[in-house]
């Protein structure tokens, strides 16, 4: 069982050998890193067969922190979900290694590369398998340098400096929520060990916090909405959700690659993995779990919007990879988690394989095209059309996936989905018109590579793979939602309703309806009116959401701690000692002009010439009496005074106060010690 | 010898930096002095790894004691012992001291015999005042500890070294003055003894304790510095050698934090309690205002430093929060900064030796010229943002948990700290190491040499093996932090002292 842990410490190990296997390993790095991923795939699958066998396994690591109440350990938890997020990731790490191994060619800094891809997928790794609250927010973290240090790939452009710069920032600026989140969940449950934190949820649902208890106002939340909001916080930057999704897209400078497995495929993904994760605590908090609807929502609509008028085709799926993690994340404030698991590996696979599609090819390649029409479309295409635009229906409302949407039995998940469905089927059933008439609906143009696409045979084919897919779709559906359910403390299942029910058969009209109205109102590649033109400035501007940012919140700090600098600590506290120290030296300058010129001076002044005339009076005693030995004497006393007069009087008195002035300190200080 | 060093352990490691300056006077060059200098650093190391060795950390009290009457008259005691507290604070002084010899090895190459004698006798010195047991000792090296550093930044110091030496000097005795009346209060109130740990175990009276707290306070937190007492440190980073600045940074300040730990909270625990609203507060903004100046600054020396003064915010936060986890991320976060900062400094003074500007503007595209330098730079930045995976991370998350048992709206603001402390360095980062070379002189740089990397390298890995698997340090110190906690709490109101 412990080889699992082999999981993530494989590729920690394949990071520590290329970055410190020296400049030698150069263009031959991706030897170290593609066996170390491949083998924790590899062991991936192994513990996927063994949960799908035996259940969760619990391997524990180390104690990294103990101390007094607080113990954090490093413990590895394998349960279903952690699994299924295994495969994507490991697979997808081997997928992009493996790709990036002839891509990454001739780059000057090939073997960072790999050391960090290397680093992300143990993090990453660790992060989903990690049993520990801390655990799992050190991973988000050294996934988010690992993003930093990727984006910045091409050092020596400047936007990919500040591409790298504004990803990490907006990522800290998150993570304040999920760290308070972090520490506030251990002072609420003691514990950061996420199954005994899940199992203890109920136990403390009803017990409040005060909010604005530290400015004496009372707001009293509940302690498990508290966290889930922190939990929020942190998914809203690491997954880039409105309005803190604007690092996204200005990461795509990082190369391809990592476009395709950092910032689509696994590391976004984490914020709905991190709800699923602790799912039993975001289902006690139901107007935290509103929010995070309302939030996953207004970023699938504005992501799905922005999407459609970028020019730059990274950019153009950055904003649509924004769009489908908003999914997810509604997915999640609706408390279907199956549902937005499923959507999680799904589109992680898809918008991988499309990022590496894209590849070199397509970086500076338009996707500012509209579908072309051909004005009217004939009969027979329009009907098959009709029939493809029914399959989704029957597919969506045949059961299995109506369960992954309602596996927790929230009512608010019954309602996303039947919403939603229909939506969907709505919505397909105009993209299949447009797709059918632009790709079937042309007369043979220049184009000489698809010649024999426009039959009606082929739209046959097509009808029925896609049938087959739906098909399997029910099948995986019904597969996944029994898997993954226990993981997440899903109710089973229902049992199976009617095979014919009202819904279905407003979904098929809602088909009907998309076809219909997709036929009825062709695009036009120009604007209709004034305010669709608006529109679509606003959102190829990107509803200005970065400039806002700008101007609202960085400048203005950036303005704030410059006028910190020039105010506050330059003309403030440093002025304010410098004052000081010259009223002390003006002070210093009156005493030594009052004391010493005018008193002192004269005073030793008049000391030393006495002592001069004392010395002459002497001489003329000593001269009178002829007596050598006084005489010396005299000399002596003479030559001291006037050497004491020709050192420059100044000097030597102030030493003189000086002294004094100690020794009258020295002994009053010992008077009043020893006394 | 073996029991000579076995009874007078700490003794013969005082002793070791002093025989090198002795020996120093015998260095016949330059060359001569510097490695002479190295051997006496290494061989303090050599004996305080030692005693790390001989250490048992399962023991609370005072290890290694050793005790000689120095003044009989005034009771006056040669005494000095090791804790886990000290034991960690003294090992990051035996470890930047030979570091600081090789920082200064080309670098300084005017009066190195007096240089090197400098950074031995600082060395000496620090080691005595984490030993120390005697408070007269305690305060006598801790004036020591002020002049090595004047003279490094006066003579060997910056353009504006004149002006920076004396602020931080006046600064520091203006610190030590107040130090020594709060401690002469204490031998006059605690009967005649500078002893500390006699002093421990007295209770004094409510109004006794405030007022030498708020002596003491004032010489620590000028030490720490705290805001607002912090305006020498910037002007004395910037303007000091790299050795000074390291020496500074890394061991010096943390002078401020240990006389809280040492003598603040065990002997004056009710007035702790008392000025606790008050150090945290200053905490929270000396997080906060440091980090905002810091993104301020273009000079990298002065950005490090206000990071220090961010950094140094949340040893008091800590310390203040009178619970283990507080106290321990506390002394981590010390040793932490100590090496981090310390690095950083070594880091700039690199550049700095190369193209004698501090300014960011200078620079840029190095991770083309130095790769790695970059590598380096950017390894110690997110490690002072405290990146999960570096000890610092560690020390920031204690902390923050040890303040969250009393207020989580200053977690929630020291955490904001942590943030900006990621903008300022990041920012630096993109613009010193990312992008483009945007003077012709930083585009022809020279990468580290070997004996530059032997400087950051192990202090790079001290700081990984830490943030990885920090009980190696805080099994050592956690039985005195226990010991101290106990000792601190007893100033706790009742309801409060439930509280683990």
């Amino acid at each position: 069982m412990t080889v699992f842990a082999l999981i993530p410490l494989l590729p920690l190990l394949g990071f520590f050998v290329i970055a410190f296997g020296g400049n030698r390993l150069g263009e031959v790095s991706h030897r170290i890193g593609i066996p170390a991923v491949g083998l924790s795939a590899a062991l991936s699958f192994v513990a996927f067969y063994y949960v799908a066998v035996a259940g969760p396994i619990s391997i524990p690591l180390y104690t990294l922190i103990d101390v007094g109440a607080v113990s954090v350990a490093v413990d590895l938890y394998i349960d279903q979900l952690t699994v299924l997020l295994l495969l994507l990731v490991t697979v997808g790490s081997f997928v992009v290694h493996v790709y990036s191994s002839s891509y990454m060619i001739g780059d000057p800094r090939y073997r960072r590369f790999f050391a960090v891809i290397g680093l992300f997928t143990f993090a990453m790794v660790l992060l989903v398998m990690s049993n520990n609250l801390l655990v799992t927010y050190m991973c988000w973290e050294v996934m988010g340098i690992c993003s930093y240090l990727l984006i910045s790939h091409w050092a020596h452009r400047e936007s990919a400096a500040k591409a790298a710069t504004k990803a990490f920032l907006v990522n800290a600026v998150a993570d304040v929520g999920l760290g308070f989140g972090v520490i506030f969940t251990l002072a609420t449950y003691g514990t950061l060990n996420i199954q005994e934190i899940l199992a203890a949820v109920p136990s403390m649902a009803g017990s409040d916090i005060n909010l604005l208890g530290w400015l004496g106002f009372e707001w009293l939340i509940e302690r498990n909405t508290l966290i889930t909001f922190c939990l929020l916080s942190g998914a809203l930057g690491k997954s880039a959700q409105f309005p803190l999704h604007i690092w996204l897209p200005f990461a795509m400078e990082a190369p391809t690659p990592i476009s395709a497995l950092i910032h689509a495929a696994t590391m976004v993904n984490a914020g709905p993995f991190l709800l699923a994760r602790m799912s039993p605590l975001v289902l006690s908090a139901p107007s935290a779990m509103a929010v995070i609807a309302i939030v996953g929502m207004t970023t699938a609509v504005y992501g799905g919007l922005v999407a459609l008028t970028q020019s730059d085709i990274k950019k153009s799926l950055a904003y649509s990879t924004i769009s489908h993690i908003g999914f997810m994340i509604f997915a999640c404030g609706v408390g279907a988690f199956v549902a937005a698991i499923f959507h999680l590996l799904a589109h992680g696979f898809l918008k991988g394989f499309l990022f590496l599609s894209t590849g070199n090819a397509l970086e500076s390649a338009s996707a500012h095209g509209h579908a072309k029409s051909s004005g009217r479309v004939s009969g027979s295409l329009a009907a098959g059309a009709l029939l493809l635009a029914l399959i989704p229906a029957v597919v969506i409302f045949s059961g299995p996936y109506e369960q992954m949407w309602t596996a927790h039995q929230t009512p608010a998940a019954q309602v996303a989905f039947f919403f939603l469905a229909l939506a969907t089927v709505f919505l397909t059933g105009m993209y299949i018109f447009r797709a059918v008439s632009s790709l079937f609906g042309h007369q043979v143009g220049n184009s000489g590579v698809l010649p024999n696409l426009f039959a009606p045979a082929y739209l046959a084919g097509v009808g029925v793979l896609v049938a087959a897919v739906g098909c399997l779709l029910v099948f995986v559906w019904t597969w996944f939602a029994a898997f993954l359910g226990p993981a997440l403390g899903a109710q089973p299942p229902l049992a199976a309703g009617p095979a014919f029910s009202p819904w279905l058969v407003a979904a098929l009209l809602a088909a009907v309806a998309g076809w219909g109205f997709a036929r009825q109102f062709q695009p036009s590649p120009t604007f209709a009116g004034a305010w669709t033109k608006m529109a679509y400035v606003a959102l190829l501007n990107r509803l200005y959401v970065d400039e806002i940012f700008d101007a609202f919140v960085v400048g203005p700090f950036i303005r704030f701690c410059d006028w910190l600098q020039g105010t506050i600590e330059t003309l403030g506290l440093d002025n304010l000692i410098q004052t000081t120290a010259r009223v002390v030296m003006v002070l210093s300058n009156w005493l030594w002009t009052v004391l010493e010129v005018r008193g002192l001076d004269r005073g030793l002044g008049g000391g030393a010439d006495s002592s001069v005339a004392l010395s002459r009076w002497l001489w003329r005693v000593v001269d009178l009496r002829g007596d050598a030995m006084v005489e010396g004497l005299g000399r002596a006393s003479d030559e001291n005074g006037e050497m004491l007069q020709r050192i420059e009087p100044r000097t030597l008195q102030h030493h003189l106060l000086v002294v004094v002035f100690w020794l009258m300190l020295a002994i009053a200080l010992s008077y009043w010690l020893i006394l | 010898m073996s029991t000579i060093l076995a009874d007078h352990l700490i003794s013969c490691l005082i002793a070791v930096p002093f025989l090198g300056i002795a020996l120093l006077v015998l260095a016949k060059s330059d060359e001569w002095a510097r490695r002479i200098a190295l051997l006496a650093t290494f061989a303090a190391l050599g004996v305080a790894i030692t005693a790390l060795l001989s250490f048992d950390p399962g023991q609370s009290g005072m290890q290694f004691v050793e005790r000689a009457e120095w003044m009989p008259t005034f009771n006056i005691q040669y005494a000095v012992g090791l804790d886990g507290i000290s034991m960690l604070l003294v090992l990051l002084t035996a470890l930047l001291s030979p570091i600081c010899v090789l920082a200064s090895w080309k670098s300084i190459d005017s009066k190195v015999k007096a240089y090197m004698a400098l950074i031995l006798l600082v060395e000496g010195a620090m080691i005595v005042v984490f030993t120390a047991l005697d408070l007269f000792l305690f305060f006598m090296l801790w004036e020591v500890t002020m002049i090595p550093m004047y003279f490094m930044i006066v003579i060997w110091g910056g353009p504006g070294r004149i002006a920076a030496g004396i602020k931080f000097v006046l600064y520091s005795l203006t610190g030590s003055l107040l130090l020594l009346v709060g401690i002469l209060g204490l031998y006059l109130e605690g009967g005649r003894t500078f002893d500390i740990l006699a002093l421990s175990g007295q209770t004094f009276s409510d109004d006794v304790q405030f007022w030498i707290f708020l002596a003491l306070l004032l010489g620590f937190g000028i030490k720490l510095p705290m805001i607002p007492f912090h305006s020498w440190l910037p002007d004395a980073h910037s303007e000091a050698p790299t050795a000074g600045s390291v020496i500074l940074a890394g061991v010096l300040l943390k002078l401020g934090g240990y006389g809280f730990l040492r003598i603040c909270l065990p002997i004056l625990p009710d007035a702790s309690v008392v000025f606790a609203p008050l150090m945290v507060w200053l905490s929270v903004g000396a997080i906060l205002y440091g980090a905002c100046l810091a993104l301020a600054q273009t000079d990298l020396k002065r950005l490090v430093a206000y990071s220090s003064i961010s950094h140094m915010g949340f040893v008091t936060l800590g310390i203040f929060a009178f619970n283990e986890q507080g106290v321990q991320g506390a002394i981590l976060q010390m040793f932490n900064h100590g090496i981090t900062t310390a690095a950083l400094f070594l880091a700039v003074g690199q550049l700095y030796d190369r193209t004698h500007s501090r300014s960011v503007d200078d620079y840029g595209g190095l991770h083309k010229q130095m790769p790695r330098f970059a590598v380096a730079l950017s390894f110690f930045s997110v490690a002072s943002f405290g990146l999960p995976g570096t000890a610092n991370f560690i020390g920031e998350f204690l902390v923050l948990v040890g303040a969250s048992y009393t207020s989580f709206a200053r977690v929630l603001l020291a955490m904001l700290g942590i943030v900006l402390a990621a903008a300022y360095m990041l920012w630096m980062l993109q613009r010193v190491v990312l992008g483009k070379a945007l003077t012709r002189a930083a585009a022809a740089l020279p990468d580290l040499s070997t004996r530059e990397m032997a400087t950051l390298v192990p202090l790079a890995i001290i700081i990984f093996v830490v943030g990885v698997y920090p009980g190696l340090l805080m099994e050592l110190m956690d039985a005195s932090v226990i010991n101290l906690v106990e000792q601190a709490r007893v100033g706790l109101p009742a309801d409060m002292a439930a509280l683990d």
